[in-house]
């Protein structure tokens, strides 16, 4: 008797603390919800921590981190909970753009400000975004592999998820803009690693007792190229191995400055939440209606890593 | 006569050691398929590949023989292994992160015991909450960040003790002590029995709560050691790491004959389906099988290890019930 009366008074307490903080924050500020992708994804959460650091500088927004774990129910539920919890703005990172079109559409008819980001949801009226160009990304690295893949030469490729937008656009660069212009290459091996650098060590592992000859990896991320060379690592017969991933986190960075790695494309989580915040600020101050807009897409080779290093270092993230 | 005897020692050897003679016959098959295969360097790395995953695979075993599961071991893996690196960071020393690693796996495991035999929340239940527990904690003291550079850190997943890979060292020894559990001691026998028939466990004497939680004390401190592994092998602290791994760790008991039933299920036969499935997977990255078929073969073993032993079930039940007939006929 006594643990169900407990019971019901800490439940009273918790109700009435939500809706307290919940009136207290909303107060004279403009209330954000950015629904990330999944903050188990090293990207997507480097990605939120970054805006809620640029958040921070604007002192008339309030901005609320949810995470969708990966999961499209998760996500679409979290953008119709933002929804009836009357957000002036809904930033959206889509785990899979087709499956959040119908509700970021929601967002939009309900009168709210919706912006997508990285990968972006085209062809929505009234809803802005901002984001990489993923085909770009791959493509100042094909640009590069073009003139440095010897001739003949044999490479093995690692994949993204299947139907994610970033992996497939970047496979599809990759195809067209080398793969097309350099008909002597051939792939020797070609697999999904998920993003994911244990992935990646293994099939690369098996790759090297199949092969005796890798020239080079075409990684679709950063996190699955680092695992590909975390496996010939000290392994002198793959000293010109040449590597190429997307997205310029700190161990990629790390690896082209030990000479390691050939070259990545720096995919700014910083960039993308200073532009993301900025847009959100015209929408919501109404200085502007719509916006779609890119990050730049900057190739990091040895010649210019330094400058990298010092900008992750800065921003503390080595 | 000799017929006879032949026919059921042929019997015994295919229930007790088929799942040797598919290992057997795969390894045959494969070496066949790709001369690549059967190189030192290709064994040594399947057996490093596998390490983790059949280390946490003896854990599972371990349960499931008792009648439970564990589907947080990857997340505690993950939790397990972040903190160890970071102690490794902060001190330089290879002692207290391992320590720390092992101790965090068995906390999360206590808590799961505690869950399971006080609170009476069904194992599924509990160790799914303890998945997303221990993950998010994960993701929450790294702020979802990989831990980078960590120097002498990758000797145990990357170092060797005689040319031996350190994991392969790992792995045969908890090995092992998993088959020396399970087979010669009492805490093996009462694990059969509480997954045999849990109330009449109780009604012989044994102490099930006290058993539940040594059981859960072992995965523990293997899926601490499988962390600490993993972070090691791939050079840096990934708390998004080892997604699913406990499903990994679960296909490879069952393959190898463990029931979800309870009761049946050996350390052997564990190692065996962890290599089945690894030796399936090496042959078909070396001979460039496509990523969504390889899909396709890895759910088409699981659903006829499962079969197999629901059908071996039926057969064993039914020769039961013959023999005892035979034996009560006048």
């Amino acid at each position: 008797m006594i643990s169900k009366k407990l019971a019901l008074v800490v439940t009273l307490v918790l109700l009435v603390s939500f809706f307290v903080c919940g009136s207290a924050a909303a107060a004279d500020k403009f209330r954000i919800a950015y629904v990330a992708r999944a903050q188990a994804d090293s990207f997507a959460a480097w990605l939120a921590n970054a805006v809620k650091a640029e958040a921070a500088k604007y002192p008339d927004v309030t901005l609320d981190v949810f995470d969708g774990e990966a999961n499209d129910e998760k996500e679409n539920a979290m953008i119709e909970n933002a929804i009836t919890n009357k957000y002036d703005c809904i930033i959206v990172q889509p785990n899979n753009g087709e499956a959040q079109r119908p509700y970021v559409e929601k967002v939009v008819e309900a009168g709210i400000i919706a912006i997508t980001t990285n990968a972006r949801i085209s062809g929505i009226a009234g809803s802005s975004t901002v984001d990489a160009d993923p085909y770009m990304q791959a493509k100042v690295n094909c640009g590069l592999a073009v003139s440095q893949v010897p001739q003949n030469a044999k490479v093995v490729v690692l994949n993204g998820p299947p139907g994610n937008f970033h992996a497939d656009e970047r496979r599809r660069a990759w195809g067209r803009e080398f793969f097309e212009k350099r008909p002597d290459v051939t792939i020797v091996g070609e697999q999904i690693a998920n993003w994911n650098k244990d992935e990646a060590m293994k099939f690369m592992e098996d790759w090297v007792q199949s092969n005796s000859v890798i020239d080079a990896v075409v990684s679709m991320n950063d996190n699955m190229c680092a695992g590909a060379l975390e496996v010939v690592k000290g392994n002198p017969k793959f000293d010109k191995l040449l590597a190429y991933g997307v997205d310029g986190t700190a161990e990629a960075v790390l690896l082209i400055q030990e000479g390691r790695m050939t070259a990545t494309c720096m995919q700014s989580a910083y960039d993308l939440a200073e532009l993301l915040m900025s847009t959100a600020n015209k929408l919501l101050t109404k200085q502007e209606k719509q916006i779609d807009t890119d990050i730049g897409n900057p190739l990091i080779t040895k010649d210019n890593v330094e400058k990298f290093v010092e900008i992750l270092k800065a921003a503390g993230a080595l | 006569m000799t017929q006879l005897k032949m026919g059921e020692m042929w019997a015994v050897v295919k229930e007790k050691y088929s799942i040797f003679l598919v290992l057997l016959t795969l390894f045959f098959v494969c070496s066949l398929t790709n001369p690549n295969f059967l190189s030192i360097n290709n064994l040594s790395n399947i057996s490093r590949q596998l390490s983790v995953t059949t280390i946490l695979a003896f854990g599972e075993t371990i349960l499931i023989i008792s009648g439970m599961i564990d589907l947080s071991a990857g997340s505690v893996l993950a939790l397990s292994g972040v903190l160890a690196v970071s102690a490794f960071k902060a001190t330089g020393s290879l002692t207290l992160a391992f320590t720390v690693g092992v101790v965090t796996g068995v906390v999360c495991s206590l808590i799961n015991a505690l869950m399971i035999t006080d609170l009476r929340v069904p194992p599924f239940i509990a160790t799914l909450a303890m998945q997303t527990m221990a993950r998010g904690a994960a993701l929450l003291y790294t702020k979802g960040q990989n831990i980078l550079q960590l120097g002498r850190f990758v000797i145990f997943g990357q170092g060797s003790i005689q040319g031996l890979p350190i994991p392969i060292v790992f792995l045969a020894v908890i090995f092992a002590v998993t088959w020396y559990v399970l087979r010669h001691t009492r805490f093996g026998r009462s694990l059969y029995a509480i997954g045999g028939n849990e109330e009449a466990a109780v009604a012989s004497g044994i102490n099930v709560r006290l058993v539940k939680y040594k059981a859960f004390l072992f995965n523990g401190v293997l899926v601490g050691i499988a962390g600490v592994l993993f972070m090691s092998r791939v050079n840096a602290g990934l708390p998004n790491g080892a997604i699913n791994f406990e499903f990994q760790a679960l296909t490879a008991a069952i393959i190898g004959g463990t029931s979800f039933s309870g009761g049946i299920g050996t350390a052997a036969g564990t190692l065996a389906g962890a290599f089945i499935v690894g030796f399936l997977d090496n042959i078909m990255n070396l001979t460039g099988v496509d990523s969504y078929v390889q899909q396709i073969v890895r759910g088409a073993i699981i659903a006829l290890a499962v079969i197999y032993d629901i059908w071996a079930k039926v057969r064993r039940r039914t020769r039961r019930t013959l023999g005892a007939s035979k034996g009560q006929a006048p």
